[in-house]
């Protein structure tokens, strides 16, 4: 049984963050329903030009696990027969800009009005409100606005685009307002309308220095500087682009790593006594560092450093994170097979349970695969009724 | 918000927080702001990130990390290792919905807070777990700290991208700022925790168990795909063809491009340059190949443009641009003072100063924060009282 059983979605979302949000619902328990038409494709769907991506894009992580019905939001009869699935829904999940759910009659108030307890999560770049509602944006962008990425960088750089984390950190934030919002449903009989904010989830992300900022503090740009930690890095090692990174908090770890790295001699060296003596004198310190792990093997390194107990890790590309042991014990790396038959390694939900279950049980669905159980078992619409309906292009 | 109809999502529930790290305190953050009373329990000496840099000018005495992290929060301090605490503590677990903690399961045992002690005390008590590395697997006696944990999900290899890898290819990967992949380690916690409240109605109490490195390999899943399609991806090689950060005149703006309407936005953008009227780079695929040439021109004509100006007329056009806003641009937008995103509360040591809500609104408005970050152990009757729980009224039988 998983947490979300019994909980219904009609998923209007498009791109990642919305979908990813659903996604993951959907491994929760949550049966979702993605509504979709062939005449307005999802532009995961298409190539990616700008990525340098030719073909088209898979869209199965964000996919992956849910139902798909067809219906054509531009045709009357296919707003009622959205508002039909809402009926059968708990939740509704929707991604457009603010403004088009409302234009096609499916805004909270109208959805909230046909059934009160409903549940709808809206999810946009700026949020339902405020004078920038209507910008347009994605990943990059939202990081932009929300400071991540303006603190983000080489101290002496620019600042850094965020990429797809920032979609489904939205996206992740939404499933879990959504949960919430879920809960009081089922506590209360209330409804309710959660409006999540792209923008408002990056500067969540650094609630902590938009409020030194508030203080008259000037938070910048650090690289892999900690403010108060020291040796902390990303540092070379033997192999070619195989770095390893390194963390050291108290005197105890600074000792343990002094002794580890034979360099029993920093520990006398007056620049590195203490904690904050260490983090003014910190290139000179990675220096010593690198000194050590440029003539190690980066996986050595790490095993003897976690030995000793000081924080160490690999960086991992997704060749490791791929074939990792631990990943794979957890079950949060899983061979899935594909749509064209391929197995290939995807994402559990990160979660686990001790008594409750998660994860994927199929694939992405064909578009328009499973109208005989939405539109005909759940919406109870006969076979005559919806050869009508595709003959007039509402499921479509 | 005194109005019944309009109480938050969590109004009534009851959240007990054992933690030292970001990412069970984000994980209690987020359920307090969403209305669930939340408790910290501190260790005599406080929760170490009360002393965790920066702290807040000018009198550098409260940490901005703890302040953001524990407002709305309750405190009590309790030595778990005496009688007295452990009694304390228990008075708090016996209302509570949800505990959530990040201590090591030898700990857990150790403490008496395993999963079956708990079950047997606790019957309706769900416990969520939040670690580097999870309560079971082979590294879940591994140290890791933030920058190890975005590098061990991969996140970490994969940056910078863009303008500061072309820049500076040959420095070390680069971490995202401040506390990314715990942050996100608090919200899969949240998500634990209400998705198993949903559940205790039908399936009682249970234990919850998040890894911040699985929760931030969660949003980085989008590489995963990439490798099954084929494509190990690379820092280097992951830059957008074109746009991307653009240095303007008086500080930075993002600038992507993925539609064709926001291609033809942005020749209206620059005022129809001869280049940009080139028949051939009318066709997306063309425009990726001559993604440098393009990156040149629009580069040249960014460093003459000022970002307020250029991203109104961008927005205006439908062209996705944004500004880099600093943390005081962002403390001051008209947008964020709109939606209320910042609210004014009370820090000891700090005075009053706004503290971000929460990155939703529900119900039309941001949720109220109720008060800023506790003293400590301001709310240590909290742990002689049994008290009389309040509880939104049921208006409908749910099954």
């Amino acid at each position: 049984m998983k947490p979300l059983a019994g909980v219904r979605i009609a998923d209007f979302t498009l791109h990642a963050a919305g979908p990813f949000c659903t996604h993951i619902l959907s491994q929760l328990g949550a049966e979702c329903i993605k509504v979709e038409s062939a005449a307005r494709p999802d532009i995961f769907r298409k190539p990616h030009p700008v990525y340098g991506r030719m073909g088209p894009a898979s869209f199965d992580q964000v996919a992956s696990n849910k139902l798909s019905v067809r219906i054509n939001l531009k045709d009357a009869k296919g707003i009622a027969l959205a508002k039909k699935l809402v009926g059968v829904s708990d939740l509704v999940c929707e991604s457009f800009r603010p403004g088009v759910m409302e234009r096609l009659g499916l805004g909270y108030a109208a959805l909230a009005a046909l059934k009160p307890v409903v549940v709808m999560v809206s999810v946009s770049s700026s949020g339902q409100s405020g004078p920038d509602s209507h910008f347009a944006g994605y990943a990059p962008l939202f990081g932009a606005w929300g400071a991540l990425g303006y603190l983000t960088g080489y101290e002496d750089g620019p600042p850094v685009e965020m990429r797809h984390v920032m979609d489904h950190s939205v996206g992740v934030n939404a499933a879990m307002a959504a949960v919430a919002a879920i809960y009081r449903l089922r506590q209360t009989g209330r409804g309710g309308h959660v409006d999540v904010s792209a923008r408002e989830v990056a500067c969540s992300l650094v609630g902590e220095a938009l409020l030194f900022a508030a203080a008259g503090g000037e938070p910048a740009r650090i690289g892999n500087d900690h403010l108060r930690m020291a040796p902390h890095g990303v540092f070379r090692t033997r192999e070619e682009d195989r770095w390893l990174t390194i963390a050291v908090g108290t005197d105890d770890e600074w000792r343990r790593l002094a002794r580890l790295i034979d360099a029993p001699h920093l520990l006398t060296d007056p620049r590195f006594q203490t904690r904050a003596s260490r983090h003014m004198h910190r290139q000179v310190l990675h220096g010593e560092v690198e000194h050590w792990t440029m003539t190690r093997e980066a996986g050595e390194a790490e095993r003897k450093l976690q030995a000793a107990g000081i924080a160490a890790h690999v960086s991992c590309n997704m060749e490791d994170i791929a074939h990792d042991r631990h990943l794979r014990e957890r079950g949060t790396v899983v061979d899935v097979e594909d749509t064209a038959g391929r197995e290939r390694a995807a994402l559990k939900a990160p979660i686990r349970f001790s008594k409750s279950e998660v994860g994927m049980t199929r694939g992405t669905p064909r578009l328009g695969e499973d109208e005989d159980y939405v539109f005909g078992e759940l919406l109870g619409l006969s076979r005559e009724d919806r050869d009508v309906l595709i003959d007039q292009q509402v499921i479509f | 918000m005194t109005d019944e109809a309009a109480a938050p999502p969590l109004a009534g529930a009851i959240a007990v927080e054992i933690s030292r790290g970001v990412a069970a305190g984000h994980a209690g953050r987020l359920l307090s702001t969403l209305g669930a009373e939340t408790v910290l329990v501190e260790p005599p000496e406080g929760n170490p990130l009360r002393r965790e840099p920066p702290l807040l000018p000018p009198a550098h005495e409260a940490s901005a990390l703890f302040a953001f992290l524990a407002a709305g929060k309750k405190s009590v301090t309790c030595d778990l290792t005496s009688a007295a605490g452990q009694a304390g503590l228990s008075v708090l677990l016996t209302e509570a919905d949800v505990l959530v903690h990040d201590l090591r399961p030898d700990e857990r045992a150790n403490l008496e807070l395993d999963e079956p002690t708990l079950r047997a005390r606790y019957p309706k008590l769900i416990d969520v777990s939040v670690l580097p590395f999870g309560a079971f697997g082979p590294k879940v006696d591994w140290r890791a700290e933030e920058i190890n944990l975005i590098h061990a999900s991969g996140e970490g290899f994969l940056l910078p991208n863009g303008l500061a890898a072309e820049l500076f290819p040959e420095r070390p990967p680069l971490k995202v700022y401040g506390h990314f992949a715990e942050y996100q380690g608090g919200v899969v916690a949240a998500l634990g925790a209400l998705s198993s409240l949903v559940s205790r109605v039908q399936g009682g109490a249970e234990s919850v168990d998040v890894s911040i490195q699985d929760a931030t390999l969660a949003v980085g899943a989008f590489a995963l795909q990439r490798l099954g399609d084929g494509s190990l991806e690379h820092r280097r090689t992951r830059s957008f063809k074109y746009g991307g950060v653009l240095e303007c005149a008086d500080g930075y703006v993002e600038l992507l491009t993925l539609e064709e309407r926001q291609w033809r936005g942005l020749i209206e953008l620059m005022e129809r340059p001869d280049w940009m009227l080139d028949p051939a780079l009318s066709d997306s695929l063309e425009r990726s190949r001559r993604g440098p040439e393009i990156n040149r021109a629009i580069r040249a004509w960014a460093r003459e443009q000022r970002t307020a100006d250029v991203v109104a007329r961008a927005q205006a056009l439908g062209v996705p641009m944004a500004k880099y806003a600093s943390p005081a641009e962002v403390l001051s937008g008209p947008h964020e003072a709109a939606r209320h995103l910042f609210q004014p509360v009370e820090i000891p040591g700090a005075g009053r100063l706004p503290v971000l809500s929460a990155p939703f609104h529900v119900d039309g408005a941001a949720l109220p924060l109720r008060a800023g970050p506790p003293r400590l152990g301001e709310h240590q009757h909290l742990l002689s009282t049994r008290r009389h729980r309040e509880r939104p009224a049921v208006a409908a039988e749910v099954s």
